[in-house]
């Protein structure tokens, strides 16, 4: 009898030792798909934000950016200070180690920056090369200089991450490219090219170990699978889920939506060509208020976009909430064309990339068809997104659709590269040539201005002439994020604006 | 026959030499990785200094000429997406493939030659009637539309498949095999038969095409009227002939399927060799998608050579001098 | 034999075939359909004036939600799906038979003039064959479009014939090999017939019968590869979808349970290609000497 009464105790004792250990190995553990593949394990190799998104989760950059509002943190560094247009002076934490156990010093913030301007490991040769100087002053103090005044600097900082000197030297660069040794939450435990990434917590972390103890991500590029995945139960957390599949997955029981306004916004790009219909004022207008973007919204994007009437979203510096979108009037625009001289229409050609944005090549298809309604003649040109930028890069198009959001929150940047005429530093996204002396004039000096207050209003008025007196740009819309989680697992997850998924964000 | 296979392997460099070369031409005119590489921020100038950097300032034949002198010495150049090197980027993903593609022309070459010796018997049959009424329907849908009615149907709704990747794989040297783990084997029976399906029907009809031919033959008769068993006239001699052209096309179709099972690849998520070539041709890779061509040129060649001495060896007819 | 009498033997044999009768059938009905496509169809889906966002996703006629005219519903652009599949029907078939007549008479005469004369020229031509061979169709499709700059139905047909008249040329030389050791070839070269004429009139006939099976898998082949290049964003434009690019457009849809989009032009799809090839292999065993009614 007493044999028996210790066995059953025994019993019940290891069952619920088990049943609690399963529970959190469970709770602790999570399986993410996506519809991206890491390129590389080298944190400067890539600027696309997919990449960026799971450096994040191993490297830390000085300054970063935490959910739901993607606001700037300290992380590397404390405090930093901007004692003149050029100079910006960066107080390190103290007690950081990598992965490896090196401490994380002055030394290796230098190395990383100077490491951005060397093509050969890096894509960010922007950044690198618009650094003059960098100065150790001690271990945990940096001293940077720009050549020229760069307003949103530290904007930038939170993908700006910094690497070991002492390992990234001494190991192969094809090492570097797979292993990652960083500062972040997480340490890299297998990368299976083309399958997996699995990460495990680390529990030394200067901010705390991250509730999720390991990470598994999937990258599943084609929609239709990445939806298999969630229903069937393979994937616990989805992100991008296709808009045409929104309410399937509403409708399912053991799945959850989640929302969230993206910070991209999608326009299309009108050249003014002296001589072109575009140059008149009136047809820019006209072809703006042919497009009926309730439609698209509704239909092509199932309701998940919001219209937009400018290019920079609510909490970019420039954004200008009186800016309002032109109403959907076909009559209008027919008389606006008819006044211009173009009663019998004209002919355009419409570009686009038919694999970069949320149903891009349905967008770029519906406008064409508005247009050709009011008696605008347009050939489609959709097509893959690595024939389609470089031509943007080149200035060859006339008339395309595309998508922008920056990573800095401030519009200077986005004017000087897509707005500004095209020259030597200036202009290197303005795919048609568009050219605007009264623009430029204006956007020049804002790169000196520093002063927050200062900015928001010169840029606020620029933001305001451009979309409104001379429709630089049509805009459209700003896209939704989607994602979609099992129920009942416990997952907290809140969306960030920048789509990227930093797992210590994430609790189950 | 030794000559014959030397002068073929001869010819087989200059193959891979005139693929390569052409290759360059094509990044001429299409795909401009500089616009990646420099960085979305980069100015005029900073595009330029990156474009000097990887040598892609110069002349399609000296970038051409260049990358030849390296590959001679093993060096075929690094990804420009993952900055490692594009020879060993590819080889990673060999293994996934080669199981994928050996797994799909398996299945159709076993099924479709029995289902294509069956039919060819009693074309009448109504059983027969239907199997190939279904290898017609086989060949009319498009690959990736298989892929993803299976997924539906055996991952979604039924459940008992899992709908992509490679499952627990078990690393033996260098090869990553999926073939040793119940996970592994299960994640690879839906893309094989997605990719397979196709091949099957296709090599039935040719089966049931060749056997019917073979069956007329003078040598058939004599053998049926001496009285041999059935089944050694089928077999050994009337498939034997008839097998000529469903070798042949096995063959190509094999060299094929390693190469450019791009689309199954890309449905299943299969971490092979296709999906990295997708995404290259996407990515304007260019070392990566010049290695990638070469290599399933090499293949392809290794196996008609493969396939032709076989065929010499069927049919005495043929003769190489 | 009486040259009249072979034709009315020929027609008789034809007639008493069904298959080839159900073969003919379907395929007349398809050339009959994309033929008068603009006649037979409540609306041009390629007109980007007549189609409209305000009809998009309806289901077919007699479904909850179905609206006339759409008698087999509509796309995510609007497009009626019946008329879509007419106008569909031409753009496949012209890709089809592109890339059929272009390849095809580009690759038999590779492969005749390489069976035939046999030594340097056979190694050439079967090395070029190799060589464009190793181009994935995708690549290629990519590079045409790089040279092009725009999408349309001519650079599909170039990018897939790039490597599709390879397998005319192998199958041409293979059937080529074996026929020309035969008795009756042999003998006309012995009476001191010229080459060009001893090709055309006595090899060619004996020849290409395998062609004919490869002819027709490779209309099915291209029709579908020309689907698969939709579904990788490569084929033809948008605003004019093919049967392929239409089932490529509606698999995303299928999960969505909008099921009209990928099975009506599917089946129009299977259809077409059963009909091709019902005839098809009727006309080879036509012209087949060797297997015995």
């Amino acid at each position: 009898m007493k044999r028996i009464s210790i066995l059953l105790f025994l019993g019940i004792f290891i069952g619920t030792l088990l049943i609690l250990t399963g529970q959190a190995i469970g709770a602790s553990s999570i399986v993410v798909a996506v519809d991206t593949p890491p390129r590389t394990m080298n944190p400067h190799g890539s600027d696309a934000d997919a990449n960026l998104s799971i450096m994040a989760n191993f490297f830390e950059g000085l300054l970063q950016r935490k959910a739901p509002e993607g606001n700037l943190f300290p992380a590397l560094a404390v405090r930093y200070e901007h004692p003149d247009l050029l100079t910006w002076k960066l107080y390190l934490r103290k007690g950081v180690r990598f992965h490896n156990g090196n401490p994380f010093t002055a030394k290796d913030v230098k190395f990383s920056f100077e490491r951005l301007s060397n093509p050969d490991v890096s894509e960010f040769i922007n950044t690198g090369k618009s650094i003059a100087s960098i100065d150790i002053v001690d271990d945990y103090t940096v001293v940077i200089k720009t050549k020229d005044p760069i307003p949103w600097f530290a904007n930038n900082l939170h993908q700006i991450y910094m690497m070991d000197k002492e390992s990234t030297d001494a190991r192969d660069p094809g090492e570097v490219e797979v292993k990652p040794i960083g500062t972040g939450a997480y340490k890299l435990v297998e990368w299976v090219k083309g399958s997996y990434v699995k990460m495990v917590a680390n529990e030394d972390y200067w901010e705390g170990p991250p509730p999720i103890k390991n990470v598994e991500l999937m990258p599943i590029t084609e929609s239709s699978t990445r939806f298999a995945a969630l229903v069937s139960g393979q994937a616990e957390l989805v992100s991008g889920v296709p808009v045409e599949l929104y309410e399937k997955v509403l409708q399912n029981p053991k799945l959850e939506v989640i929302t969230r306004p993206a910070r991209r916004s999608i326009f299309l790009a009108l050249g003014n060509k002296p001589g072109s219909p575009m140059e008149d004022i009136r047809v820019r207008k006209a072809m703006y208020m042919a497009i009926n973007e309730d439609e698209i919204i509704e239909k092509i994007m199932r309701g998940h976009a919001a219209p937009a009437a400018q290019i920079p979203d609510p909490p970019t510096i420039g954004y200008n909430p009186e800016i309002e979108r032109l109403s959907y009037n076909p009559e209008m625009a027919r008389k606006l064309l008819k006044e211009a001289g173009y009663t019998k229409g004209f002919e355009i050609t419409l570009s686009g990339p038919n694999d970069r944005y949320v149903q891009d090549e349905k967008i770029a298809e519906a406008v064409a068809r508005y247009l050709a309604k009011v008696g605008i003649k347009v050939s489609l040109d959709v097509k893959p997104k690595s024939i389609f930028f470089p031509q943007v890069a080149r200035g060859e198009l006339e008339f395309y659709l595309i998508g922008w959001f920056d990573g800095t929150f401030d519009m200077g940047r986005t004017y000087f590269k897509l707005a500004h005429t095209r020259g030597e530093g200036f202009g290197e996204l303005n795919g048609t040539n568009y050219s605007d002396p009264s623009i430029d004039t204006l956007l020049g000096p804002t790169g000196s201005i520093v002063d927050r207050e200062k900015r928001k209003t010169v840029l606020q008025d620029l933001n305001k002439m451009a979309m409104v007196d001379k429709i630089v740009w049509i805009p459209l819309h700003y896209q939704q994020d989607i994602y979609a989680i099992q129920k009942g697992k416990g997952i907290k997850f809140q969306p960030r604006p920048d789509r990227w998924m930093v797992f210590k964000e994430i609790s189950k | 026959m030794v000559t014959y296979i030397t002068r073929r392997l001869i010819q087989g460099v200059v193959v891979l030499l005139a693929v390569s070369f052409i290759c360059f031409i094509i990044f001429r005119y299409s795909g401009d990785p500089v616009v990646s590489l420099a960085g979305r921020y980069a100015t005029f100038q900073e595009r330029e200094m990156v474009r000097k950097a990887f040598g892609l300032d110069r002349p399609f034949y000296i970038q051409y000429t260049r990358f030849i002198a390296n590959a001679a010495q093993g060096n075929f150049g690094k990804s420009f997406v993952s900055r490692v090197p594009a020879f060993g980027l590819i080889m990673e993903r060999f293994p996934a493939t080669v199981e994928l593609a050996t797994s799909a022309v398996f299945i159709a070459f076993v099924l479709g030659v029995v289902l294509g010796v069956l039919v060819s018997l009693k074309p009448y049959a109504l059983r027969n009637r239907f199997i190939m009424a279904g290898s017609l329907f086989n060949i009319s849908i498009p690959t990736f539309l298989t892929g993803i009615l299976l997924i539906m149907v055996f991952a979604v709704y039924l459940g008992v498949l899992p709908p992509f990747g490679r499952g627990e794989t078990v690393t033996i040297g260098f090869w990553r095999t999926g073939l040793l783990t119940w996970s592994g084997i299960t994640h690879l029976i839906l893309p094989a038969f997605t990719l397979g399906m196709y091949q099957l029907a296709v090599l039935l009809r040719l089966t049931r095409a060749g056997m019917r031919e073979v069956l007329t033959e003078e040598y058939i008769k004599t053998a049926w009227s001496k009285g041999l068993p059935p089944r050694k006239v089928i077999f050994k001699h009337a498939l034997r002939n008839a097998l000529i052209p469903v070798v042949t096309m096995t063959g190509l179709q094999f060299g094929e399927l390693i190469a450019f099972s791009i689309v199954t690849e890309t449905i299943f998520q299969w971490p092979g060799m296709g999906n990295l070539l997708l995404i290259s041709i996407y990515e304007a890779d260019q070392p990566v998608i010049v290695t990638y061509i070469m290599l399933a040129a090499l293949i392809i060649l290794s196996l008609n050579i493969i396939v032709d001495v076989l065929y010499a060896y069927l049919n005495p007819k043929i003769r190489y001098e | 034999m009486n040259k009249r009498l072979i034709k009315s033997k020929l027609l008789y044999n034809y007639l008493c075939d069904p298959s080839a009768l159900v073969g003919s059938f379907i395929l007349v009905v398809f050339i009959f359909a994309t033929l008068f496509a603009p006649l037979i169809a409540p609306q041009n889906p390629y007109d980007l004036k007549k189609v409209s966002l305000e009809h998009f996703l309806k289901p077919p006629l007699w479904m909850k939600g179905g609206e006339p005219p759409f008698l087999l519903g509509t796309d995510d652009q609007g497009r009626g799906i019946f008329s879509t599949i007419l106008y569909g029907c031409r753009t496949s078939l012209t890709v089809g038979f592109g890339v059929l007549i272009i390849a095809g008479t580009f690759g038999i005469t590779m492969g005749l003039l390489a069976g035939y004369y046999g030594g340097h020229l056979d190694s050439v031509i079967m090395r070029l064959a190799d060589t464009f061979f190793s181009f994935s169709t995708t690549l290629m499709a990519l590079l045409m479009l790089g040279l092009f700059k725009q999408r349309s139905v001519l650079v599909v047909i170039i990018a897939i014939c790039i490597a599709d008249w390879v397998r005319y040329a192998r199958t041409m030389r293979g059937s080529v090999l074996e026929v020309k050791e035969e008795v009756y070839i042999m003998a006309a070269k012995a009476t001191g017939a010229q080459d060009f004429r001893l090709l055309l009139r006595h090899l060619l006939p004996n020849a290409i019968p395998p062609i004919f099976v490869v002819m027709a898998v490779d209309l099915a082949v291209v029709i579908m590869l020309e689907a698969t290049l939709s579904f990788l964003g490569v084929g033809v434009p948008l605003t004019e979808p093919s049967l392929g690019m239409m089932i490529s457009i509606g698999k995303d849809y299928i999960y969505a349970g909008m099921w009209w989009l990928v099975v009506f032009p599917g089946a129009a799809l299977v259809l077409l290609v059963v009909g091709i090839n019902l005839f098809a292999d009727w006309l080879r065993e036509e012209l087949n000497p060797k297997i015995q009614r």
